[in-house]
């Protein structure tokens, strides 16, 4: 087994990968009382075409099959799967992005037990026209549900403005017609080819002792006859310009209208030890002109022309990665306006400087020893970079690693006006 | 450990080494009211936005970062019949820093807090301005949220007769008009001078240095708020109310009295009673409602103890809302008679054990929970109590329980088109 020792955040962390191709990563935590595992496969709501494990040609599934693969896999013939973690006091829940699907329990008792009835329930599929057509209606309530939540609205919304010609544009839970043709062979095919072992990851981050439970792991994998097999992904890297809707716009019944700004990446970003530097990069480019003690933000408050619901992300997924700047706004198109003219000025931004890079490069450490506090931020952090080679711990390496020139090149190639798109979002009649 | 610095003062210090943080938080305690819950909100905006030694926003920002990336924010909340306003600093513990970071972040607590930006015995009116309409916009749009609209909406349903209890612990609309900077700054002077005042400190902390620290806070004696505990009598209608917008998922909410005793036997029956009935993902609504009849994305309830209330949220299909009032009848019913078995019941103890158990990896829980004990003292603390009461808890407890769940309100938010 593998063992890394980070001494700086007194954390260490194994790495062992079964014979059977799953990767089991372990962070062992003395003084905690919970112990949390998820278990992840690398396949989200984007990966709909694909040639299956056994095929020769591609297949295209329905919108939303991967998020409703995940609700539809707790049932099984005699029992629901969550009713098991439940019968021991744990916590279950699954969670569909989209490039991977988690599921996962958190418990302070019988940890193994429920590690067993997590590997059992995910690697034991059980479909039949029954289950998946009763699914539908429950999925098509969290779909409507979604239609009048205006901040997801908005999110939403840019994503289709930079991505209309890739998958992550459609809805996690696809389309209430869409789910609709999804029937029980379509799921037994996707969960054989992105359910195989190699193609998923278990993390463990807990008071457990590592070698006990990665012997229980291996035992339990042991006694399966799962099978590996190439796939091949039919979603492809979009960082095109050319495809970008520059601008759209959505009237809903609210009060509070809404303005984003998106920012589409241009270069693929690797989950690399470069590839975490560049996004740290780009997060610090972001925080030294947005962030809340930038003279931008206090100007920008100080008109009414944000509030404190103003914020600044960036996301880097397989396949893609885009940043975005919104808030509540009583005048969207100046919010947007004021914001494209911030990014037009590309490395030439007053806030770029040495000493603020300083003060924010050591907040950014602090912020980052304050986050591993949470089991489950460790957790989640580390199962979704554990299809790459770097990890969660390697996160001060990477930030002392980079200057102001770094992220003046950053900004010279990530601030292009050419990559920006705007939503905002209305109120009816208006 | 607690400790009084003056009269209606105190200090509890938690010393532990399991986290990577020092957790500082200031609690002012006040009888919940009416008329002061919205001054209280806006005086949380007023004091973090900036002070007289930070006089903006970008110079209270610089501040934190240069302290590690610390955050500090004030919020408010409601325990019962009070009110609290918190104001809570989260800074990376000694051992990550170059020097021990408590001084520089009780000064700058201290500056905020007894140094705000004020002229004239007035708030600043510029932030003022700005706060008071950012405050005006956020209570105007809460309806945007339609799961908010539902539970405020059945709160001022349910607590009609009770003024006090029906307002958002966050204030409202017409009381935000009210406020003026000098009027507001007089109710800071009382705030000051006359709430209960409890710090809680926890991390890897020297408890002398704290002290000595917290002593510094120029606080006087004051006296302490009574009990948390508020009752509405149970009312021999149900109050019902329908609204339309144009949503394409309904919600519908319940409103229930529950009759529960000072974490006594009761007490702990209506906690597994509750999360038997609709509070775990174990539940009969969860298992009966949403699953088995697939007529809900989501249908929970959760227990306030403190205000005698359980409240039960659903998004739903709004022409089913006769069969969903029906199906969550009948499960308070199975659970009065007693059509569950022991090996749910202890599923759900079991359940309810961990969450206690798991608290213990959050220093917010633990600071909360040793604020909640100095409030009040009947309380449980210790997790082998806690443990050993919800054990003891009877099936037959359990169905008493239930039955004490009185139906009051029903609040039901439908789209335009199905009336």
């Amino acid at each position: 087994m593998d063992k890394q020792t980070y001494a700086d955040a007194d954390e260490t962390l194994y790495r062992q990968v079964l014979p059977n191709g799953l990767t089991v990563i372990v962070v062992p935590k003395a003084d905690y009382h919970k112990t949390y595992a998820l278990m992840t496969t690398n396949y989200g709501s984007i990966d709909t075409r694909f040639i299956p494990l056994g095929g020769d040609q591609f297949v295209d599934t329905p919108d939303g099959i991967a998020h409703f693969l995940e609700h539809k896999l707790f049932e099984k013939a005699d029992h629901d799967a969550f009713d098991l973690f439940g019968e021991t006091g744990a916590n279950a829940n699954a969670f569909t992005g989209a490039t991977r699907t988690s599921y996962l329990f958190s418990t302070t008792a019988a940890v193994e037990t429920n590690l067993e009835t997590l590997l059992d329930f995910v690697q034991d599929p059980y479909f039949t026209d029954q289950t998946v057509n009763k699914e539908k209606g429950i999925i098509g309530q969290e779909i409507q549900m979604y239609q009048d939540d205006p901040g997801w609205r908005l999110y939403f919304g840019m994503i289709g403005n930079l991505y209309p010609t890739h998958p992550v544009h459609i809805d996690v839970a696809g389309t209430i017609d869409s789910i609709d043709k999804i029937t029980p062979e379509m799921l037994y095919d996707v969960h054989r080819t992105f359910y195989q072992p190699s193609n998923m990851t278990l993390t463990i981050v807990g008071n457990v002792d590592p070698d006990a439970i990665v012997a229980l792991v291996a035992n339990n994998q042991a006694k399966k006859q799962l099978v590996n097999g190439p796939f091949t992904r039919g979603v492809e890297v979009d960082t095109d310009i050319s495809t970008i809707l520059p601008y759209r716009v959505l009237e809903m019944p609210i009060v509070q209208p809404k303005s984003i700004v998106g920012i589409k990446g241009t270069r693929d970003v690797q989950d690399d030890f470069e590839g975490l530097k560049y996004q740290i990069a780009v997060r610090l480019l972001l925080e030294s002109i947005f962030g809340d003690s930038s003279e931008l933000y206090l100007k920008w408050y100080d008109d009414g022309l944000i509030d404190d619901s103003f914020d600044f992300e960036y996301s880097a997924q397989r396949t893609y990665n885009f940043a975005t700047i919104g808030s509540d706004t009583n005048d969207p198109a100046a919010f947007s306006d004021a914001v494209i003219d911030v990014i037009n000025r590309g490395v030439d931004q007053p806030e770029l400087n040495e000493a603020r890079f300083k003060q924010l490069q050591r907040a950014a450490l602090g912020k980052y020893y304050q986050s591993l506090n949470s089991l489950e931020g460790i957790a989640n952090q580390l199962s979704a970079q554990s299809f790459g080679t770097s990890t969660l711990f390697d996160f001060p390496k990477a930030l002392n690693s980079l200057t102001l020139a770094d992220l003046q090149q950053v900004a010279t190639e990530f601030l292009n006006v050419d990559a920006v798109s705007v939503f905002h979002l209305l109120s009816e009649g208006e | 450990m607690r400790i009084e610095l003056k009269p209606g003062v105190h200090l509890n210090i938690i010393e532990t080494q399991q986290f990577k943080t020092t957790r500082i938080s200031i609690q002012f305690i006040a009888p919940l009211a009416k008329a002061t819950v919205t001054q209280r909100t806006l005086l949380t905006s007023m004091l973090e936005t900036n002070s007289a030694d930070y006089p903006t926003q970008a110079k209270v920002s610089t501040f934190l970062e240069s302290l590690y990336g610390a955050s500090f924010g004030i919020g408010v909340a409601r325990e019962g019949q009070v009110h609290r306003i918190s104001a809570t600093m989260n800074l990376v513990a000694d051992q990550f820093a170059d020097s021990s970071l408590l001084p520089a972040a009780f000064d700058f607590i201290q500056r905020l807090i007894f140094r705000p930006n004020v002229q004239n015995e007035a708030f600043d009116q510029v932030t003022f301005d700005r706060e008071q309409e950012n405050l005006m916009q956020y209570l105007a749009s809460l309806d945007d949220d339609r799961q908010t609209q539902a539970a405020l909406a059945l709160q001022r349903l349910y607590f009609a007769a009770s003024p006090d209890q029906a307002v958002p612990s966050f204030g409202e609309i017409d009381a935000l008009r009210e406020i003026t900077p000098t009027s507001l700054y007089q109710y800071y002077q009382d705030v000051l001078a006359h709430d209960q005042i409890e710090i809680v400190v926890l991390g890897n902390v020297d408890a002398e240095l704290v002290t000595k620290l917290t002593e510094q806070l120029p606080f006087g004696p004051r006296a302490t708020v009574g009990s948390l505990s508020f009752d509405q009598p149970v009312g021999p209608e149900i109050a019902t109310q329908t609204e339309t917008a144009n949503v394409n998922q309904a919600k519908f909410n319940l409103g229930y009295h529950v009759e529960i005793d000072d974490f006594g036997p009761k007490y702990f029956a209506m906690l597994v009673a509750e999360s038997l009935f609709g509070g775990s993902p174990l539940s009969m609504l969860f298992t009966n409602v949403r699953e088995k009849a697939s007529l809900a994305y989501y249908a929970s309830s959760q227990l306030d103890a403190l205000r005698h209330f359980m409240s039960v949220q659903t998004g739903i299909d709004a022409d089913q809302q006769p069969r969903v009032l029906d199906l969550i009848s009948q499960q308070r019913q199975l659970i009065i008679d007693g059509e569950f078995d022991e090996a749910r019941l202890q599923a759900i103890k079991d359940g309810l054990i961990n969450a206690r158990v798991s608290g213990a990896d959050s220093p917010r829980f633990l600071s909360n929970q040793a604020l909640f004990h100095a409030l009040t003292p009947g309380a449980p603390t210790d997790l082998a109590s806690f443990t050993a009461k919800v054990q003891a808890v009877t099936k037959a407890q359990v169905q008493a329980a239930a039955k004490t769940m009185q139906l009051q309100a029903t609040y039901f938010l439908t789209g335009a088109n199905n009336g």
